[in-house]
């Protein structure tokens, strides 16, 4: 079990506008979208994330299976809601509403994260909070690098997007077209019998891999427009493997490609908004060779970039709970009656009304 | 050596820095152009910087040139250096489409623009040209009231129907997000302009633009996507 709390030294009135820090408030966030479970809390007062409590799934062999890692989720429930409370020094009774990431995720997992949440809420008489898991990415971000207004990129196993706030939303500027960056680096290591494991002394497998490369083989480079997509390049690159080509050098071709067109996308946004601040969430955020280029990329356009600690980038309870207590104060709540899951929830579907 | 020749006039300021691409104003063999000028990024793999540099430097002054050819009204291309990722494109004094509506409104100038714009668009389709950003701001609207469009830096050589679809797509999603109350109006001059010249293929256009609209993803994501070209 890994728990983390982390201090910060940021004031979130300056962030949150519309929000009344001064209430005391404590809401306890349930994240279980894909392969991880995990439990926060957060709060309006230093060190507002009081717990950040996590179980991860870690499949034997292949991606996650939805099944098996809801089944895990399960299993794993109630230790980890006990010991996010008992981190945080509070009982139930001492929380004010609970969040969950009601999407976008795989449904199985959703739902196991939906029920203990619907469950607390009911039985305790709290209010219920719905979380988009995007937009708790994006928030943590901000409340971890204490940027006001920055262009996001979120990258993981599951998504890969470029949004920056306007009129009240997040807005999306470029996305993938088929699969994720993350998904794209786990499958090419799996097929190539790299993985797994796939992370090893923080280091990507395909990244190790391309540390004995020569030359970058070439590999289809796909942006079209503000968007980016990665499975032509994940067939590319298996067949010039099979085909006998180095596998260093595909292994460098291929994550040169990928992180490059995502950070050119991140790149063309910062330039068409004029931002001046770029913070990278999701769990590929913790790679080195991706944070190396965001901070090349930024020098072109005198920006500044920032990423949250891994144990707030990659999928964790703590944003859930951040942005529950975001919505809370914002008044925004759901009946328990209304709180189905959402697999495809966009993050330009949720209203923001607390900047 | 011509190229060392415009090298030295890149010490001059950029007119503009976009994301790729720095733009100058210079003079060109006694005329006034633009040079742009793919700069290297250092975050891209210097073998992959290259080759992305010089193959969109090529596409851009290959599908300008197909574009000329086939009687679109483009700047001329007046000199590429793919090596030096270059290129020198005829200056077009005039304003922006995009200002031009915001002045004039659905005017009958507009009209009469848009739908010079709508057959330009469609011959660029039939030489198998899409265009890949048609916006109202990427059409410089000369002294003589002649829409030239510029930006080719998304072009490519295609037939696919889709692609073309696209484009006409994305003028009308400009329309929407920047012109909202002009949108119809200005739509109908360019389509009837489009049909001038494409004759039957625009109801096979129109029908894929639909199909586009109804795709979940530009219905959710582009709409709210617009807020970009504003």
């Amino acid at each position: 079990m890994v728990s983390a709390v982390i201090q910060s030294s940021c004031n979130p009135q300056k962030l949150y506008k519309n929000v009344d820090f001064d209430r005391e408030v404590y809401v306890l966030g349930i994240e279980s979208t894909a392969h991880t479970f995990g439990v926060g809390i957060a709060s309006t007062k230093p060190p507002y994330i009081l717990a950040n409590v996590r179980h991860v799934y870690t499949p034997e062999k292949g991606g996650i299976h939805p099944r098996e890692a809801a089944a895990h989720h399960a299993r794993v429930a109630p230790e980890v809601v006990s010991e996010a409370l008992r981190v945080a020094g509070l009982s139930i009774e001492d929380i004010d509403a609970i969040a969950v990431a009601l999407g976008p995720g795989l449904g199985p997992c959703l739902r196991v994260g939906a029920t203990i949440a619907r469950s607390l809420a009911a039985y305790y008489g709290k209010p219920l909070v719905p979380v988009n898991h995007a937009v708790a990415h994006i928030e943590i971000g901000r409340l971890a690098t204490c940027f006001r207004d920055p262009v996001v990129l979120y990258v993981s196993g599951g998504n890969t997007v470029v949004v920056a706030y306007a009129k009240g939303r997040y807005r999306v500027f470029g996305e993938t077209l088929d699969i994720a960056l993350g998904n794209l680096l786990d499958t090419f290591a799996r097929e190539v019998g790299l993985a797994p494991p796939y992370i090893v002394d923080g280091l990507h497998q395909v990244d190790r891999c391309a540390l004995e490369a020569n030359e970058p083989y070439e590999l289809p480079y796909v942006v079209k427009g503000q968007d980016v997509s990665f499975s032509g390049l994940l067939t590319a690159a298996l067949r010039a493997v099979k085909q006998g080509a180095r596998l260093p050098d595909v292994c460098l071709g291929l994550r040169e490609v990928a992180y490059s067109s995502v950070v050119e996308v991140t790149e063309r946004c910062l330039a068409h908004t004029g931002k001046r601040e770029v913070i990278v969430v999701g769990g590929v955020a913790a790679s080195p060779v991706l944070r190396e280029k965001i901070s090349m990329m930024v020098r072109y356009h005198n920006a500044r970039w920032g990423a949250p600690p891994p144990s707030l980038a990659g999928d964790n309870g703590a944003m859930i709970a951040w942005v529950g207590l975001l919505n809370f104060l914002s008044n925004v709540t759901i009946a328990v009656s209304d709180s189905v899951v959402r697999q495809r929830w966009r993050v330009d579907d949720v209203p923001v009304p607390w900047r | 050596m011509e190229s060392r020749r415009c090298a030295s006039a890149m010490e001059i300021e950029p007119v503009f820095k976009g994301a790729e691409a720095y733009l100058y104003l210079i003079e060109f063999a006694g005329m006034k152009a633009l040079a742009k000028k793919r700069i290297a990024k250092d975050y891209r793999h210097r073998v992959l910087d290259e080759r992305l540099r010089y193959e969109r430097t090529v596409e851009e002054a290959r599908t300008m040139l197909a574009a000329l050819e086939a009687g679109v009204t483009v700047p001329s291309v007046l000199y590429v250096d793919p090596n030096e990722k270059l290129i020198i494109i005829e200056y077009v004094e005039g304003v922006v489409f995009r200002e031009l509506i915001e002045v004039e409104g659905c005017s009958e100038r507009v009209r009469k623009i848009a739908h010079r714009l709508g057959e330009n668009v469609a011959k660029l389709h039939l030489a198998g040209i899409a265009h890949g950003d048609v916006t109202t701001s990427n059409v410089i609207v000369s002294n003589n009231d002649t829409p030239f469009i510029i930006d080719f830096g998304l072009a490519k050589k295609t037939r696919d129907i889709k692609e073309h679809a696209v484009d006409v797509h994305l003028f009308l999603r400009s329309l929407e997000s920047t012109h909202p109350e002009h949108r119809d109006c200005i739509y109908q001059a360019f389509i009837d302009g489009y049909r001038s010249v494409a004759g039957d293929y625009t109801d096979k256009i129109l029908a894929k633009v639909d199909e586009i609209r109804l795709m979940g993803r530009y219905v959710e994501a582009r709409r709210q996507r617009t807020v970009w070209s504003m």
